[in-house]
């Protein structure tokens, strides 16, 4: 009778613990796809959901270690995500094979083009002092050249840059400047903000620049050294504004006009803020899902699972009768254990995942069938309802345990060695088999040893003579 | 309960085992696999328009942009239920677009050529050459690290003999499921993979279930020649498996009728490999153990 009350304690403590995954708002998410309304504390995957995945491999210089730069590149990438509106982003670490590579995980967006920009552009902003402007197809030759070293970086003294908007347009630069005490240069490091806003004395857009104190002393030295000359402003290898300076500039501020579209004056605003990027990024994979088609995807999925279930049920209600209604409920348990973990874990539920779900009700129902003809087998030699269950429930713990661990332990192998969607399959597998062992070894004996009055053995009994009636 | 004999005809069912791994092999071989972009690399692009095309227009649009795609594999496609009054198409091509001015430009000279229909991007899949390669090469990990802690469970909860059978009939059931993938030209994705790791848990589980009788019954009936208690045991579990599998049957086949294109690879590893990883279980994981439980009694005695 204690084991009953530990039973019953358990199963009601399980399913509050599910239920208020699902009902406390646990996150402000919005899932308006099929039955997943009804949840929504369960984190959707890219491939329900809609949106862009992208994945980058780190170009990294020969003799560097990727794992010093990675952390780098996630704290930068991160920063203009949210810069750039998309604070829903997820920004991570993958590492597969031995090698790191950085994921951008967008939800809801279908236009990837921006979020590449921003993502694929390595952000290195300098100041140069324009020494000639020349218009060619191809990349003018520099003839005399030679580089400098400044805080150990060895930069070339001299190079032709492109303009941003017209390909044929190049920009001889010193990139160095040699006023003052020692040469110097003045990159995004100096800079302590940027904002993009609208042009307040002519057209177009404009980025401000705020410098920090070096960065200020070092601009008023150049401005002041350059007058009626110009200084180019160059954002990844490209000129953006090449500007002519009237006079000294001692505020720390400078102002990058003459952009186009408020959405690249953002861009540029984003990409400085947030730092350079160390190394060049690769594109490893890209998976990019319209919101409308992930929705039709997953809604017709869903419905087959769903009509799959239905005459599943149906099934076990005419093959084991009451046995079959407590296989049924046994079922909605676990769905709904799984759901409420699912929430309250935060896990990313994959299409694959939807698979590993559907699995374990394979496993529930298979759980329950293999105690049922346990029963069904103890009740043929005879024994009373309640002892056939108790005796059922004995004899199958063995089985249901090995056989349910065995998945278990591949689930695991599987979580720790891959990444991505196949992942999202082992964790709804190792939560739905550990809940279908619990829903199966607790609820359903709990259910069962408690209506074991419904069970009629006689049904099962052949050649056995029972007394009619005669029990009350 | 029903008698049939099992382990009677074990020969006959070895051999047609068999049979169908060296028929599944060939199919392998001589027809290979579909695989998706995942394994491939490349990129596979859904694309909708108000108005509907022939596969030829669409290919010659390709052709167009670039005469490599000629070779490009369209399918039209519904992706189902949907409230959309739209056509839609796959199109895979080899190239993929690591550099995004050349995504860019493919996406532009598509809606150029189809610029009357409000061509739609709906999926854009693209992995490169590397990528796929490596995905290949961690499923392989997974799968042989996955193979061995399940020996080694198997092994110290029953004996080596049973674990072997086990991974025995599991490789089993994969192999001919693959030789399914590859005669109907399911397509190899991520989703297949998630598949057959579905498949391998559920031929475990059925056969660990027929494995976890035997040792009871052995215990149960000491003196009784292996073959009778094996065959005994089948038995006794032979409802259990005819009805698991048919419920688990029943909803991966409605899967498979009605989920629609992205879950059909899936839907169809399962669908095959639920009747494979049955039958398995009962003709070929237990008796097979019987051989070696035999020969290991006769080395023992000598």
């Amino acid at each position: 009778m204690r084991n009953r009350r530990i039973r019953i304690l358990f199963t009601i403590i399980v399913f509050v613990f599910a239920l208020l995954g699902l009902i406390i708002p646990l996150s402000d998410n919005v899932n308006d796809i099929s039955i997943f309304r009804f949840f929504p504390n369960i984190n959707l995957g890219l491939d329900i959901q809609g949106g862009v995945l992208l994945e980058y491999s780190l170009d990294v210089p020969e003799g560097v270690d990727t794992s010093n730069v990675v952390g780098n590149v996630i704290t930068v990438l991160r920063r203009r995500m949210d810069n750039a509106g998309y604070t829903e982003a997820i920004v991570s670490e993958v590492v597969s094979g031995g090698e790191s590579r950085v994921r951008v995980e967008i939800p809801g967006i279908s236009d990837t083009q921006r979020a590449e920009e921003l993502i694929g552009s390595k952000g290195k902003l300098y100041f140069a002092e324009v020494l000639e402007v020349v218009e060619s197809t191809t990349t003018p030759q520099i003839t005399r050249n030679r580089t400098i070293q400044i805080n150990g970086e060895q930069i070339e003294m001299y190079s032709y840059v492109r303009d941003s908007n017209n390909p044929n347009l190049w920009y001889r630069v010193k990139n160095v400047f040699e006023f003052g005490d020692s040469p110097f240069q003045i990159t995004g490091l100096d800079v302590t903000d940027a904002v993009a806003s609208l042009n307040s004395q002519g057209a177009g857009f404009v980025v401000n620049l705020n410098f920090n104190n070096e960065g200020r002393q070092k601009f008023e030295l150049a401005t002041a050294n350059l007058i009626n000359q110009r200084i180019a402003i160059i954002l990844d290898e490209e000129v953006i504004i090449a500007p002519v300076v009237r006079e000294r500039i001692s505020q720390g501020r400078a102002e990058i006009s003459g952009i186009e579209s408020m959405e690249e004056a953002q861009n540029i605003a984003v990409l400085i803020k947030s730092g350079n990027l160390p190394v060049d990024l690769v594109k490893f994979q890209e998976r990019t899902l319209g919101p409308t088609l992930g929705r039709d995807i997953v809604t017709t999925i869903i419905n087959a699972g769903i009509i799959g279930l239905i005459i599943v049920m149906i099934y076990m209600i005419i093959v084991y009768r009451w046995m079959g209604i407590i296989a049924d409920i046994a079922l909605v348990y676990n769905s709904l254990l799984l759901m409420g973990v699912l929430s309250w874990t935060g896990a990313i539920l994959t299409l694959p995942g939807i698979a590993g779900i559907i699995l374990t009700f394979g496993t529930t129902v298979d759980g329950n069938i293999i105690i049922y003809e346990r029963i069904k087998e103890e009740l043929r030699i005879g024994r009373p309802p309640l002892t056939a269950v108790k005796f059922g429930f004995n004899k199958v713990f063995s089985t249901i345990f090995d056989a349910n661990i065995t998945t278990i332990l591949a689930g695991l192998v599987l979580f720790f060695l891959t990444s991505g969607s196949i992942r999202g399959f082992s964790v709804t597998l190792i939560i739905g088999v550990l809940g279908a062992m619990f829903t199966n070894l607790v609820v359903s004996r709990l259910l069962l040893e408690s209506t074991s009055h419904f069970l009629k053995p006689e049904k099962y009994v052949k050649g056995i003579v029972v007394e009619k009636g005669g029990t009350k | 309960m029903p008698n049939i004999d099992f382990v009677g005809k074990r020969t006959f069912f070895i051999y047609l085992s068999l049979a169908l791994i060296l028929f599944s092999v060939i199919v392998i071989f001589v027809k290979g696999f579909n695989f998706g972009v995942d394994f491939s690399g490349g990129s596979e692009i859904i694309v909708s328009f108000d108005k509907s095309y022939t596969i030829d227009e669409l290919r010659n649009g390709l052709q167009k942009i670039n005469p490599d795609y000629a070779t490009a594999k369209i399918i039209q496609t519904n992706p189902g239920g949907g409230t959309l009054e739209r056509f839609f198409y796959i199109i895979t091509v080899r190239d993929s677009f690591p550099i995004l001015e050349e995504k860019q430009a493919f996406i532009n000279s598509l809606e150029e050529s189809f610029s009357d229909s409000s061509l739609n991007i709906e999926q854009f899949n693209d992995v490169s050459g590397y990528a796929a390669r490596e995905i290949r090469s961690y499923a392989w990990y997974a799968v042989i690290i996955a193979l061995i802690v399940l020996l080694a469970y198997i092994t110290i909860r029953f004996q080596f003999s049973y674990g072997v059978g086990a991974i025995l009939a599991l490789a089993h059931d994969v192999i001919i499921t693959l030789g399914f993938y590859s005669l109907f030209g399911i397509e190899m994705n991520l989703t297949a993979i998630a598949a057959f790791l579905t498949l391998a848990g559920y031929s475990l589980n059925d056969t660990i279930v027929v494995y976890d009788r035997i040792r009871e019954n052995r215990t149960k009936n000491r003196g009784m020649d292996i073959e009778r208690v094996t065959n005994k045991s089948i038995n006794e579990v032979i409802v259990r498996s005819l009805n698991t599998s048919l419920t688990t049957f029943i909803v991966v086949f409605i899967m498979l009728l009605l989920g629609g294109r992205s879950i059909a690879s899936f839907a169809f590893g399962l669908t095959v490999g639920v009747i494979i990883g049955t039958y398995s279980s009962l003709y070929i994981a237990s008796p097979i153990v019987i051989g070696m439980v035999k020969r290991r009694k006769k080395t023992q005695k000598a």
